[in-house]
Parts: structure tokens; sequence; C-alpha cells
């Protein structure tokens, strides 16, 4: 019998750069590819990159040891330099571990921007996608900041 | 415009159906059998389409007569046969795209019949609708396919 564990995860920042930049940074692939790996031994590659409502990114993310992890995007909401809400599944190996939907949503605030990111996951048959997204989202906004630190 | 304007927001429908999984699973399945209880009243003349696999589109598109258009649009992501199906959609209402939801229907053996537990995440856009709403509304299309099984 199949499972399905339900959770939703919200994590917020805030950076010195204008919503507009921030919002470059996610509609941009090759900086998306820069900021959005977790931690250095991991590699992300993009098999296909189409930002804009109903286009698809297909990304494996590559670490060694360990079965990739395939991720395809559906873009279905874009709000230029506002906000952004896709959905995507998870395949590990030959094992789909989870399907998601993920709000990002930016707000001036003076000189800086706050972005607010809600990760609505369903995991799969114990897969442990809830902490595999934590994990890796809270290091990529982490290094999002780096992307506006000149 | 700088507030946040997107709400976010999860529920759970339980139901105990008299029907086996098989049976259940197939109501959504088979397009000619879930055009059957899938939509809008009779009076919304709503048109589906459905491509079920996974990456296939499904919509639903109806409304009342001279009123707003109703659409749905929506992916799936996850296919399970007889246990699980998993889909994203959008609602529009005329050009507005109101909500985007992930919906997890699981299907659960219970005696001679199942159990069906759907749960839907959703993301509501700008004040147009809300988790409440929206649970109203699914509730609704539970029971027509509870009437679509029994019939």
């Amino acid at each position: 019998m199949t499972t399905i564990a339900h959770a939703t995860i919200a994590m917020e920042r805030t950076y010195s750069a204008s919503p507009a930049r921030v919002f470059a940074a996610w509609s941009d692939v090759e900086a998306r590819k820069r900021w959005s790996t977790p931690t250095d031994n991991i590699r992300i590659e993009y098999e296909a990159a189409d930002f804009r409502e109903g286009g698809k990114d297909v990304s494996r993310c590559i670490e060694p040891g360990n079965a990739d992890y395939v991720a395809t995007v559906t873009y279905i909401d874009i709000r230029q330099d506002r906000r952004l809400v896709f959905a995507e599944d998870v395949v590990h190996g030959e094992k789909r571990v989870s399907a998601a939907l993920i709000s990002m949503e930016l707000t001036p605030k003076d000189a800086h921007t706050h972005l607010t990111l809600t990760m609505q996951i369903a995991s799969f048959d114990e897969a442990g996608m809830e902490s595999g997204y934590q994990f890796g989202w809270s290091a990529a906004l982490d290094n999002l900041a780096k992307e506006f630190s000149q | 415009m700088s507030q946040r304007n997107t709400t976010h927001a999860t529920f759970v429908i339980e139901r105990e159906l008299a029907h086996p999984p098989a049976k259940v699973f197939a109501a959504y399945a088979d397009p000619n059998k879930k055009a059957k209880w899938f939509g809008g009243p009779p009076e919304w003349n709503s048109e589906h389409t459905m491509d079920f696999r996974v990456g296939g589109k499904e919509t639903s598109t109806g409304g009342p007569p001279g009123g707003v258009v109703h659409k749905m649009s929506g992916e799936y992501w996850d296919i399970i046969e007889n246990e699980r199906i998993v889909m994203s959609y959008e609602l529009h209402l005329g050009a507005t795209r109101i909500s985007v939801s992930l919906g997890t229907t699981e299907i659960k053996p219970n005696g001679a019949g199942s159990k069906l537990i759907y749960t839907e995440q959703g993301a509501y856009l700008d004040g147009y609708d809300d988790a409440g709403q929206r649970e109203e509304g699914t509730r609704e299309l539970l029971g027509q396919l509870e009437t679509y099984l029994n019939s």
C-alpha cells in the first residue's frame, strides 16, 4: 500500500537588491545554476529550461555516490518581479519520490526585497522529501544572497 | 500593491465508499466515466478533456449561462493504478487566474469498499478565492462522484 505525507514549509529572506534583480536571479537559468546548488559537491545540470507560463524545466542534481535527483518543473503563474508559482516532481533513480507546489513572492522593503518561499509538498512512500526540501532550499536561499553581494 | 497577495492552505476530505478501489479509480481514469461526475451543474454546459497519464493534461471549461467562464486546467504528476492520483491544477475565472493547487487522491481498500482521501494544498491568489470555498466546492464534487458510483 502506498502512502503520501503532506507538508508545508515556509522560508523568508531579505536581500539587498531590488525585486527586479531578485526576480532575474530566478528567471535566468545561468544564475539559478549558481545559487540553487546546496553544497559544493553537488552539481546541477539543466536538460530543459523554458521560463514562461506552461513552460517546463528539467534539471538533474548530481551528487557523487548517490543516484541523480531529476526535477521536472511546470511554471504556472509568473508575475514579473512579484510572484512565481510552479509545480514540480522529483524522481530519484527510477522512483518518483515527491510532487510539490512552490510559490515565491517578492515584496519591496525600503531598498531591500523580502522573499517568501512556500513549499507545499506531497512526499511519496516515506521518501522523506520534506527534509530534502528543507535542507536544499534553505542552503539555496542563503546562496542567493551572494548574487547581490557586489 | 506591496502587500503579499497569496494565501496558502491545506484541506483534507475523507469518504468511505461502498465500492472497491478499482471501481473508484476507474471513475477518475476513464474520461467517459469522469465526465459523468466531474464539472459544474448541468446548465454550465462544461466541456471536459483529459489525457490520463503522467504529464497528461485535463481541462474543464464552463459556467452559468451568460456568466463568467470557469476554467480548470490540470496536469497529472503521479498515477498508481487503483491507489493514487496526483495532479496540479489552476483555476481561471474569465481571464483571471485565481488559484493553483496540488491535489492528491488516495484510494485504500476498506472492507468490501474503499476509503478515499483527497488532500488539496492550495495557493489562493490575490483574494479571489479561499480554502473554505474550495473545500466546500470539492465536497460537492465528491458528492457527485458518490452519486455516480451509486447509480
